[in-house]
């Protein structure tokens, strides 16, 4: 009896701690392995019908269409609330939306656009050549007395556009620009209604009154949390590249702001939800093993890769910068940060940019080589395995872009790749504002300035390397290098894309040969994670993901 | 009493308002010392190519290059008129930006408080209630085993037990009730610890009082003394604690709205720091001043009422946390 009473009295806290441990046991597991989600997906038909969430890490700032659609979260969001004049496919290839045809003169000065007929927005006003005129003004120009910026790359040597009738729209420019199709499919030329440009920017702040002439339209949005969109029946006018007419099969998309990365893949993993932006490229793997999607598609653009400003010693040494391509494994970048979905650059543009060229001789991971140059170049190694000159040791600061998550850990990489030829490299790491604010382009103390940007037409790159039309001025050059200088305005003022190519090949060649640009890797700035379910999903250009002709299986 | 109520209650009424003033300017001064702010920064996204020339034409149409006395007194007048200005991250108006997720916010933090003084009161019984051998000493433990564990930490498992593991509540529907329960109690743990500490701590002055030991010499139970003459006088202090905590809540709820997707206060503020959205910070630290020092100026006010011990008597209310200990 008395042990009895004893034991029962020692039980509780036995029991008790059983339990905790019990507990923390279940705890422990259920953090380790999120349930896996049954893997149906299968071919089909396309069906009509279902709902689709996205989660997304962030729905950006603000919804004035021309101050937000460049950005790399609500283009998403744009992608099905509007159309553009055409469609440029992820090859860079631009084919007829809602402009139907265009014709261009022999100097690419002057534009006409024949626009689809029975087009509307969805408050039923026409997408008629008057509101592409409204459109092109203010992308072009902005409205600074209304806080509207104008879009960003949109052509600078835009003049002014006329009516001819009300399908057509012809166009004016200052100077040649090829880029101005290319362009028109580009982020942020997003047609909305008029009546939207002609509201105050608090008004158009709203999403609610933001209306575009696309397959889906706002069914309800909060801001900070979510975007609801609805298809839009009588949608019949979607670019024949999509390979799909008429409405779309899904009848909403929800894109909900989740900012937890492993709350996102785990969500979609538990079947909560469909779509999962932007996880982590080392986890993509495990993913595609245990039977989802994952996609990587690249955005034309230039390839992730360091601008090198030239002014800045010891920098304004070619053997240096040359030491600096080659002393760059980028195939060790690939195998440690990425996955073999990622691609080793062959120039300073995505290999998919129509005009790229392959280049990647000029920059081959060569240690030996660098090791070559900087003896060349007068730098000593000394016992700790830093070269210096003059009693300088040979330094280089990298800052990691915080627009791309990968940043840092390639550049950690690169420093242990460069301390082997010598280079005593530091990182410097950011936030968003404060990058921003410190590190600019042909900043004097930004030797290597790291480019993530996307752009439609390889024309571009006229107005970002040199100092010409308030270029960007990238290498710090000016007007000292002539071949740049006179190459660059060729390229700018080319008035056929078969004229233009041999241009692009050679100035792609002199821009790697000079070491003014470091390739780093091809660059995929937008990662899927979706659910086996989910299909006929397509990317364009920029690399957006286009539900239009996506359906449920 | 009346008049001296009277007169301590209007000098706490004016302090309050200085306080709130206080809060709304320290806040301008403080963001704008720091470089950058949003317009700038969205106009500097690589992406967009934009030259110095079109930056500075659009941060001058926001008056953003103006001085900051200048912007400060702007600011200031919008304020007297009730108008809490533009966002500069989102172009939409404060006010409309706060009304939308206050709600959110504050059914949040009212259920959080719940689990919070329910956690605090059961822990608290349980130390009275449960023989001193076992149950209490682990129960003890708790309120710093609470505090010790970070609140995000607590949201995690919870989500992975009982929305990915369990299918109890879905992350994406963030708003829906148990989601919301699950998330009071991420957000309550840590609150009740306070709560908790300072119960037990007047439980055990009370329960050694005289009054006590009679009650318990007359064969009242643990239960009943405990309910009939310990708790009352151990929970008043707990309104000074509760009032104290609302800064907690408040503080909290910018994690567990992160983790648990929810858009209140909390995520509005975690945007508008991270992009440095001044006019909606401002707002919203002047919002918080307001509740914190409403809460606790209606526990200072309520106090005298409540405990008949604690006289204004003359000179100087006594100090609440005196009483507490």
């Amino acid at each position: 009896m008395k042990t009895s009473r004893a034991a029962r009295r020692v039980r509780p806290p036995g029991r008790t701690l059983r339990m905790i441990v019990g507990l923390a046991t279940v705890v422990a597991l259920a953090a380790c392995g999120p349930g896996v989600a049954a893997n149906t997906g299968g071919s089909g038909e396309p069906r009509s019908g279902g709902d689709i969430t996205f989660l997304i890490d962030s729905l950006g700032d603000t919804w004035i269409p021309n101050n937000s659609a460049i950005s790399s979260f609500q283009g998403h969001i744009w992608g099905h609330l509007t159309d553009k004049l055409v469609y440029v496919d992820e090859k860079g290839e631009v084919s007829p939306w809602i402009a139907e045809s265009w014709e261009q003169n022999t100097t690419a000065t002057e534009f006409t656009l024949h626009l689809r007929k029975g087009v509307t927005f969805s408050d039923k006003t026409p997408v008629d050549a008057a509101a592409v005129l409204a459109n092109l003004d203010i992308w072009a120009k902005g409205d600074a007395t209304r806080g509207i910026n104008p879009i960003g790359l949109f052509p600078k040597t835009y003049d002014h556009a006329e009516v001819v009738d009300p399908a057509t729209v012809k166009v004016f420019f200052k100077a040649p620009t090829l880029g101005f199709i290319p362009t028109l499919g580009y982020h942020g030329s997003i047609l909305v209604s008029p009546k939207t440009i002609a509201l105050p920017a608090a008004q158009q702040a709203d999403l609610a009154n933001d209306l575009g002439s696309g397959p889906f339209v706002l069914s309800s949005w909060k801001e900070g949390d979510s975007v609801v969109l609805k298809k839009r029946e009588d949608y019949n006018w979607a670019p024949a590249a999509l390979k799909h007419q008429g409405a779309a099969y899904l009848d909403s998309i929800t894109y909900k702001l989740v900012a937890q990365p492993s709350v996102r893949t785990s969500a979609v993993q538990s079947g909560q939800a469909d779509v999962a932006y932007n996880p982590s490229p080392q986890e993509l793997k495990s993913f595609s093993d245990q039977g989802f999607t994952t996609a990587t598609p690249r955005y034309l653009g230039f390839v992730n890769g360091f601008a090198v400003n030239t002014r800045i010693a010891p920098f304004d040494d070619v053997k240096v910068r040359q030491a600096l391509q080659h002393g760059i494994d980028r195939k060790e970048i690939i195998s440690t940060v990425y996955t073999e979905d990622w691609l080793a650059p062959q120039s300073l543009f995505q290999s998919n940019v129509p005009g790229a060229t392959d280049h990647s001789a000029d920059f081959a991971f060569d240690a030996a080589k660098s090791d070559g140059l900087l003896d060349e170049a007068g730098w000593v190694k000394g016992a700790d395995g830093v070269r210096a000159k003059d009693g300088k040791p040979l330094e280089l600061m990298l800052y990691a872009n915080p627009y791309l998550a990968t940043s840092k850990s390639v550049d950690e990489l690169i420093a242990q790749q460069l301390g082997k030829i010598g280079f005593k490299v530091n990182i410097q790491a950011f936030d968003v504002v404060t990058y921003g604010e410190r590190v600019k382009i042909g900043s004097p103390s930004v030797a290597a300035y790291e480019v993530t940007r996307s752009f439609i037409d390889a024309g571009i790159v006229a107005g970002v390397l040199t100092d010409a039309n308030k270029g960007e001025n990238w290498f710090g050059l000016g007007q000292t290098d002539q071949k740049l200088v006179q190459l660059a305005s060729s390229v700018a003022s080319a008035e056929s894309v078969d004229a233009r190519a041999p241009l692009l090949d050679e100035l792609q060649g002199h821009v790697l040969q000079q070491g003014y640009f470091v390739p780093l890797t091809q660059i995929v700035q937008r990662i899927y994670l979706q659910s086996p379910k989910l299909q006929g999903v397509s990317y364009n250009g920029i690399a957006y993901a286009n539900y239009y002709a996506a359906w449920l299986g | 009493m009346n008049r001296d109520y009277a007169r301590y209650a209007l000098r706490r009424v004016l302090q309050a308002i200085v306080v709130i003033l206080l809060a709304y300017v320290f806040t301008f001064v403080v963001i704008s010392v720091l470089p950058g702010d949003p317009v700038t920064n969205t106009l500097r996204n690589p992406q967009n190519g934009f030259t110095e020339e079109e930056i500075a034409r659009i941060v001058s149409y926001y008056g953003l290059d103006r001085p900051v006395y200048e912007q400060l007194w702007d600011s200031l007048s919008r304020l007297l008129v009730g108008d809490l200005g533009i966002s500069l991250r989102s172009g939409l108006p404060v006010g409309r930006l706060i009304g939308d997720v206050l709600g959110s916010t504050l059914l949040l933090a009212g259920s959080a408080l719940v689990v919070a003084l329910v956690l605090a009161f059961a822990i608290g019984f349980g130390t009275r209630y449960l023989p001193k051998r076992y149950g209490q000493g682990l129960l003890r433990a708790f309120p710093s085993l609470f505090l010790s564990v970070p609140n995000f930490v607590i949201g995690l498992v919870l989500i992975n037990v009982f929305a990915f593991q369990l299918g109890l509540f879905r992350v994406i529907d963030s708003e829906g009730g148990l989601a919301t329960f699950f998330a009071a109690i991420a957000l309550g743990i840590p609150v009740s610890a306070q709560v908790a500490e300072v119960l037990i701590a007047n439980l055990d002055h009370e329960a050694g009082q005289e009054y006590a030991s009679v009650a318990r010499s007359r064969g009242l139970g643990q239960t009943g003394l405990f309910l009939r003459h310990l708790l009352k006088p151990s929970a008043l202090p707990v309104v000074t604690v509760v009032a104290l905590t609302v800064g907690e809540l408040l503080g909290g709820a910018v994690i567990t709205e992160q983790i648990f997707g929810r858009t209140g206060i909390g995520s509005l503020v975690e945007r508008s720091v991270t992009t440095q959205d001044l006019p909606v910070l401002q707002a919203v630290v002047t919002l918080a001043a307001v509740i914190f020092v409403v809460v606790n100026l209606v526990a200072d006010l309520a106090y005298p009422l409540l405990d008949p011990r604690v006289r204004l008597g003359g000179a100087k209310p006594r100090d609440k946390a005196e009483v507490a200990r």
